[in-house]
């Protein structure tokens, strides 16, 4: 183990993140007045349970979408196969929150869907025959529409590096396209699945706004409630004690296949490139349409009915500031991004120059940020900026810190670099991993010192992960919503902020202009990084 | 692009601390965009610069007590008595020293030393007149919600809104918490559904045949009438009547939305100010017509399309809207109590 002034920065920039996090579980063990003592007991049954059907249920149809659409576009060829590799990402645009809005506006009496039917087929009594997609069923359909992308993504990049020797052992053995697929291409994809599955569990547990317009009482909302609205830390702990054991369990699960996917990735010259199989007659159109109804149902559906209400109510779009609310998102993406990779960077090279375990174990501990729901993490940073302040800054009788902290763009950015830093510092590990230390060696040899290492090499190799993790967490940036409100200074809104302020007036039609460009510029982001996330074009 | 947003980095450090000569700083969880305007209104009459930040109601309240001391907010406007009363007890309100323009303008009962009202709103009974006759509403009340006759013909919210807790808050002052209790019983078994949705999600069951009665506030009924929402639900809010209920006794459930004083204003004159102007019949007048609330001063109408815009049905102005902060831990519980979702 070297110390050194990196060594230091990389601790400095993992215990910073990590501080947040312990705050979060640690502040709960005070003693405080309790509520309803009684029902207590009824509402922790009635938390997990929630939660634990949103999981399965969401896990269930990201699973099926993910998988399914990854198997369809990368063992076979139908119409528009190449568009829908990279279309179906874009549900990324749309986060859970906007989904739910459209989802009951749609669906709900005297909505979206009666009006069609109603111009279709005339007047009638429609809304008994109009399905409801509302409380539990739409918080599941809202989250898995919006996340199942990431089953997708890592499960077709397994897919494609899959060897068609593979594929073909299953043939030889006599195997059915349907057998081939459980027995071989399943099992050898499953660390990756699982680490999709894995990352949209956490995103599950951790979601506030669909849950809570749904009105469900998860964890989530259990701690938020018993925490910020009626000060019982005691039971808000209990609470996060079980979200924690539910996120640990995950986070094991995820880091453990991440390990595993490994050793299933094939070396060079193993890999014998796949030969899609052509579909024709009602196959080809039942793979397309299985694509068209998963691109329509998260991706259109929402923003048709975005769409559609910027339209018949074009007063909501002449009112909105786009401007300021353009600038503003820009300020808050480039300079969390900038802070973000920069402090990865150190972070990264850090760990790579000190080879301290220690230092390794803190920084895996530290991007767990990404696994703590925004709205918690915004509130921990504000009790432990107040708490800093109140101990440690007034001891030394300084002038306060809060206002530097809260309600301005610096806490804004410093909780959005907790929160992200997980998805920065995994980006860029990833990037290292493939740069031989060997390399670094050589550079020492020739006389080269650490920081011109750095610079002269490392940087440049890194381009193409330090673009890839600028538009990544952009796009989060340009989506989020608690953390953004609950921390934003005086006078500042967001896309995001501007389309909650609506909806919580009740005035959906409104929220949707500003949902519009959030799901517009997003989208512009994931076309941006499409090159990226489906490797193969580049490769 | 880096140096301008290290200079920017550099320039939010500050601007937080930052003090202009004169402006007055709101944490407000009624986010009306057309409050905005109204600010702006102010602004260009007086000079002081009007600073918002919005949010959910308990968030705000939580950074503003950790804020404490360094807290630069000056108002917290609010859409319920309830939570002032209840930021008010946390200590976190101090005396505002209303001017006399604002004390004779605004009822006794719907202000305190702390806060004030700005505007009203009404929690009501909506009806089908296809299902529902007049003699079955005849001396409807509150407490008639509890009447096994509407068994399965009731949808309202859930028991974590506001407007119920300060709905089922004045129960319990008028009625006491055991009698509430019951009541709470009652009304759980008479949902025609488990709550969902918000006020206008109940208004339109009613249109759609779901249930025969809902419990909903004025505003949301005028905002469906105007076309906001498009012209189905235009159509679908005419399909319901609104109906004051208690008007044989103490009258119907008021409740308002309201700015307190926050214990540690930096700019309480221009604070005053503000409430002030937001009580003059510019303001209200703005707001009725843009909230679809009531006015809180007299000489002002409500908008055309709200339920009750000619005043003329009877107030509860026995209760006072400050009672809704006291008992709202008990109406929380006789609701959970009770099984209310």
């Amino acid at each position: 183990m070297r110390v050194n002034f990196w060594y230091f920065g990389s601790l400095i920039v993992s215990l910073t993140v990590a501080i947040p996090i312990l705050t979060v579980f640690t502040s709960f063990f005070e003693n405080t007045t309790n509520y309803f003592e009684i029902l207590k007991n009824t509402f922790l049954a009635e938390y997990i349970f929630n939660s634990l059907v949103l999981l399965i249920g969401v896990l269930f149809l990201t699973f099926l979408m993910g998988v399914g659409c990854a198997y369809l576009v990368s063992f076979y060829n139908f119409p528009g196969v190449n568009f829908f590799k990279w279309a179906l990402i874009l549900s990324f645009a749309v986060p859970p929150y906007i989904y739910a809005y459209s989802l009951t506006a749609f669906f709900e009496n005297y909505g979206t869907a009666f009006s069609i039917l109603k111009s279709v087929f005339g007047d009638g009594d429609y809304n008994k025959s109009i399905p409801k997609f509302d409380g539990m069923l739409g918080a599941i359909l809202s989250v898995s529409f919006s996340i199942f992308g990431y089953v997708y993504i890592l499960t077709r990049a397994s897919f494609y590096y899959q060897s068609q020797n593979l594929i073909e052992l299953g043939k030889n053995l006599g195997f059915s396209k349907f057998k081939s697929l459980t027995s071989i291409i399943l099992p050898s994809a499953r660390p990756a699945i699982v680490a999709g599955l894995s990352l949209v569990a956490m995103e599950t547990l951790s979601d506030f706004g669909a849950v809570s317009f749904f009105g469900i009482n998860t964890l989530t909302t259990g701690i938020y409630n018993s925490w910020i609205a009626f000060d019982d830390l005691a039971f808000a702990n209990q609470l996060s004690f079980y979200l924690l054991i539910f996120i640990l369990a995950l986070f094991i699960l995820e880091n453990f296949s991440r390990k595993k996917a490994k050793y299933h990735s094939p070396t060079k010259g193993g890999f014998k490139q796949k030969e899609k199989i052509n579909l024709i007659g009602t196959k080809s159109f039942l793979a397309f349409l299985a694509c068209t109804l998963v691109l329509f149902l998260s991706f259109i559906f929402p923003l048709s009915q975005m769409l559609y209400w910027t339209i018949i109510f074009p007063k909501n779009f002449l009112d909105l500031n786009f401007q300021q609310l353009f600038m503003n998102t820009i300020l808050l993406v480039s300079l969390s991004s900038l802070v973000l990779i920069f402090f990865s960077f150190i972070s990264n090279y850090g760990n790579r120059v000190s080879r301290s375990k220690f230092l390794n174990i803190l920084t895996t501990f530290s991007v767990s940020g990404y696994a703590i729901p925004g709205v918690i993490l915004a509130v921990a940073f504000i009790t432990f900026i107040a708490w800093f302040d109140d101990t440690i800054i007034n001891f030394f009788e300084f002038k306060s810190v809060k206002k530097v902290f809260i309600g301005s763009i610096l806490g804004l950015v410093l909780v959005y670099f907790v929160r992200f830093y997980s998805l920065a510092c995994n980006g860029i590990k990833s990037g290292y991993e493939k740069i031989n230390r060997s390399i670094d060696e050589s550079a020492y040899l020739i006389g080269y010192s650490k920081f011109k290492t750095f610079l002269n090499i490392h940087v440049p190799y890194l381009r193409n992960s330090i673009l890839l993790v600028a538009i990544l967490v952009s796009l989060e940036v340009i989506r989020e919503l608690p953390i953004t409100l609950i921390l934003r200074p005086f006078n500042f809104e967001t896309f995001a902020t501007t389309a909650y302020i609506f909806a919580s007036q009740d005035l959906l039609e409104a929220a949707a202009v500003p949902s519009l460009f959030l799901i517009l510029i997003a989208s512009f982001f994931i076309l941006l990084t499409s090159k990226y996330i489906l490797r193969e074009d580049n490769e | 692009m880096k140096k301008i947003s290290v200079l920017l980095l550099i320039v939010s450090f500050f601007i937080s601390s930052l003090a202009i000569a004169s402006e007055v700083n709101i944490f407000s969880a009624r986010h009306y965009d057309s409050d905005i305007q109204l600010y702006e209104k102010f602004t260009a009459k007086t000079g002081i610069k009007v600073n918002v930040v919005s949010g959910k109601d308990k968030v705000l309240q939580k950074r503003i007590a950790e804020e404490g001391t360094d807290c630069v907010g000056d108002l917290y406007i609010t859409a319920d008595a309830g939570r002032l009363g209840a930021f008010q007890a946390k200590g976190m309100l101090q005396k505002a020293g209303w001017s006399k323009a604002v004390k004779d303008s605004v009822p006794y009962n719907f202000r305190s030393d702390y806060w004030t009202g700005i505007a009203k709103r009404a929690r009501i009974i909506y009806y089908s007149p296809e299902r529902v006759s007049a003699n079955e509403l005849n001396g409807m009340t509150y407490e008639g919600l509890a009447d096994s006759k509407w068994k399965g013909r009731l949808v309202i919210r859930k028991s974590n809104n506001i407007y119920n807790q300060s709905l089922v808050a004045s129960l319990v002052k008028n009625n006491g918490k055991k009698a509430t209790a019951a009541w709470a019983k009652a009304v759980v078994g008479n949902m025609a559904r488990t709550p969902k949705g918000n006020d206008r999600a109940q208004i339109l069951a009613v249109a759609a045949g779901e249930a025969d009665i809902a419990v909903a506030n004025t505003y949301y009924h005028a905002l469906m009438l105007s076309g906001k929402k498009g012209v189905e639900q235009q159509a679908a809010a005419k399909k319901v009547i609104p109906f004051f209920p208690n008007q044989q006794d103490r009258g119907t459930h008021m409740n308002i939305s309201g700015a307190g004083m926050l214990k540690y204003a930096p700019n309480k004159a221009n604070a005053v100010k503000l409430v002030e102007f937001l009580l003059t019949k510019e303001a209200q007048n703005h707001i009725v017509n843009n909230t679809f609330e009531y006015p809180m001063i007299a000489g002002v109408s409500p908008n055309n399309l709200v339920p009750g815009k000619d005043m003329n049905f009877k107030q509860d102005t026995k209760t006072k809207v400050k009672s809704y902060g006291d008992k709202q831990a008990d109406a929380l519980e006789v609701m959970l109590a009770a099984g209310w979702k």
